[in-house]
């Protein structure tokens, strides 16, 4: 056991972990943070996408001792204290960018970094941005349209349309 | 759930070197993690102590001069190859190549020296660099050894790197800075994935030079060409070089096909 500390949506922890523990289950399990999800555990899903030092890892690729002394963002983190969500959780919510839920998370963490490296990406930008994260349930097209609205992008037509969906 | 091991993280070269020297082969390396923890979570490697080479500040440094080149340590992400601005001016191939490399969170941890020494045939990074004719550093408590990038790979994930030894950093020469060329990747959908096959190619003057990525057991440099020989005298070196087999992703009459298919490509784009 190995004695890290981290900070997490700004607060402070200080716990006790096993070397071999990764930082998704070291969320999950010792902090209780289940918001960020475990789909393949080996990097190919992004299912647990956090934002580490301010860049997007896969938590499930990283060992909880190599976050010591690091600043996390996670899903918990997203919405206000409130609890008001966020723009991103906001337009996913209002285009039915969420069917299971299980990708959102680690979804809403890429393309939050998505528009903080590009503030207005393209379809084909946005595309490629979410490559690496799977959702076996929207066929993306939804995500995509919340991403576009999110930023200004959808013409008058298509914001009409969601009035009926 | 990963299997017990220790987990040291060395600040000093000294340190990290005596550390890997008292664990001999029951130590791996973790550097990005992006392979090292995939393997130790399906069982193919079963380290009993983990060291972290992150923790030795000068592993990390990216640099350029014009005498040495550029030198790439062994904790430079891909990401941040990708954002250098004397990278982007002077190789442009290695920016082809690592912006094809995984996706943007794995780039974000996964590393350049980590891809070589992972020594995959569909390995990223290889190609371009046997191109710019790179060289491997290795260290180890016994001093330090330098050897051209095509002898330090010998096989399918194998490499002449013993226990004890680290590869400290790539060294690219100058020699063919300033040439043209581009990295393609074949893959077998438009998002993420593993190379099916890949060719760099490199105009440099009077010179043409390729390498071929997931077509041998290990990434393969082509003898160098003169700027107007034929694509059928670079084709026909290739087939001798590479040896494609049929595997989970492809034929190897597709590979064949398709390593043909991009010299003409490429030989399009240089000539342009
Ligand atoms: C989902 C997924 C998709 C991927 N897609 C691609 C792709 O498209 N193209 C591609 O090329 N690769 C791909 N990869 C692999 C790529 O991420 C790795 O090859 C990466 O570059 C390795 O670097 P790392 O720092 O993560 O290495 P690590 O995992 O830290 O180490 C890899 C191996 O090398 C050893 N090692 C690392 N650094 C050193 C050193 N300096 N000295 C001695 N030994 C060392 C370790 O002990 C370990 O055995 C993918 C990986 C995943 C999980
Ligand atoms: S759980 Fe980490 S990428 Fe799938
Ligand atoms: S909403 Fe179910 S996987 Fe994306």
């Amino acid at each position: 056991m190995k004695s890290i500390q981290v900070r997490i949506n700004g607060d402070l922890y200080e716990r006790e972990v096993r070397e071999s523990k990764t930082l998704l289950h070291f969320l999950r399990e010792d902090v209780g943070l289940t918001g960020t999800k475990e789909g393949c555990g080996a990097g190919e899903c992004g299912a647990c996408t956090i934002f580490m030092n301010g860049q997007t890892v896969n938590s499930c690729l990283v060992l909880a001792v190599e976050a010591d002394g690091a600043e996390l963002q996670t899903i918990e983190g997203e919405a206000g204290p409130n609890g008001e969500l966020s723009p991103v959780q906001e337009a996913f919510a209002r285009h039915h960018a969420v069917q299971c839920g299980f990708c959102t998370p680690g979804m809403v963490m890429t393309v939050r970094d998505l528009l903080q490296r590009n503030p207005r990406p393209t379809r084909e930008q946005i595309i490629h941005g979410i490559e690496s994260n799977f959702c076996r349930c929207t066929g993306y097209q939804q995500i995509v349209e919340a991403v576009l609205d999110v930023t200004g992008q959808l013409s008058d037509t298509e914001q009409e349309g969601l009035k009926y969906v | 759930m990963l299997h017990d091991f220790s987990y040291a993280a060395p600040t000093a070269r000294e340190e990290l070197f005596s550390t890997l020297a008292r664990h001999g082969k029951t130590a791996e390396v973790l550097s990005g993690g992006t392979d090292l923890l995939v393997n130790i979570r399906a069982g193919i490697s079963t380290p009993l102590h983990v060291v972290d080479l992150k923790g030795v500040a000068e592993l990390a440094e990216l640099g350029f001069d014009a005498t040495e080149g550029l030198s790439i340590g062994a904790c430079v992400t891909v990401t941040r190859l990708l954002d250098d601005a004397s990278v982007r001016k002077n190789y442009p191939l290695l920016i082809r190549a690592a912006s094809e490399l995984a996706t943007h969170q794995l780039r974000n941890r996964a590393t350049i020296v980590g891809n070589i020494v992972t020594a995959s045939p569909c390995g990223d990074m290889s190609s371009p660099l046997l191109c710019y004719g790179a060289d491997v550093e290795m260290a180890s408590a016994a001093g330090t050894r330098r050897l051209p990038l095509q002898e330090f790979i010998t096989g399918v994930k194998q490499t002449v790197i013993q226990p004890g030894e680290i590869v400290q950093r790539i060294i690219v020469p100058t020699t063919f800075c300033g040439g043209t060329g581009n990295y393609l990747k074949l893959k077998r959908i438009k998002g993420h994935d593993l190379g099916v096959v890949a060719v760099a190619m490199l105009r440099y003057g009077k010179k043409i030079r390729v390498a071929i990525g997931s077509a041998a057991p290990t990434p393969v440099l082509l003898p160098e060409f003169p700027s107007d020989a034929t694509a059928e005298t670079i084709k026909e070196a290739a087939r001798a070089a590479i040896s494609p087999i049929d595997d989970v992703r492809c034929t190897r009459e597709y590979r064949s096909f398709m390593v043909e298919e991009f010299i003409d490509r490429l030989l399009k784009e240089v000539r342009a």
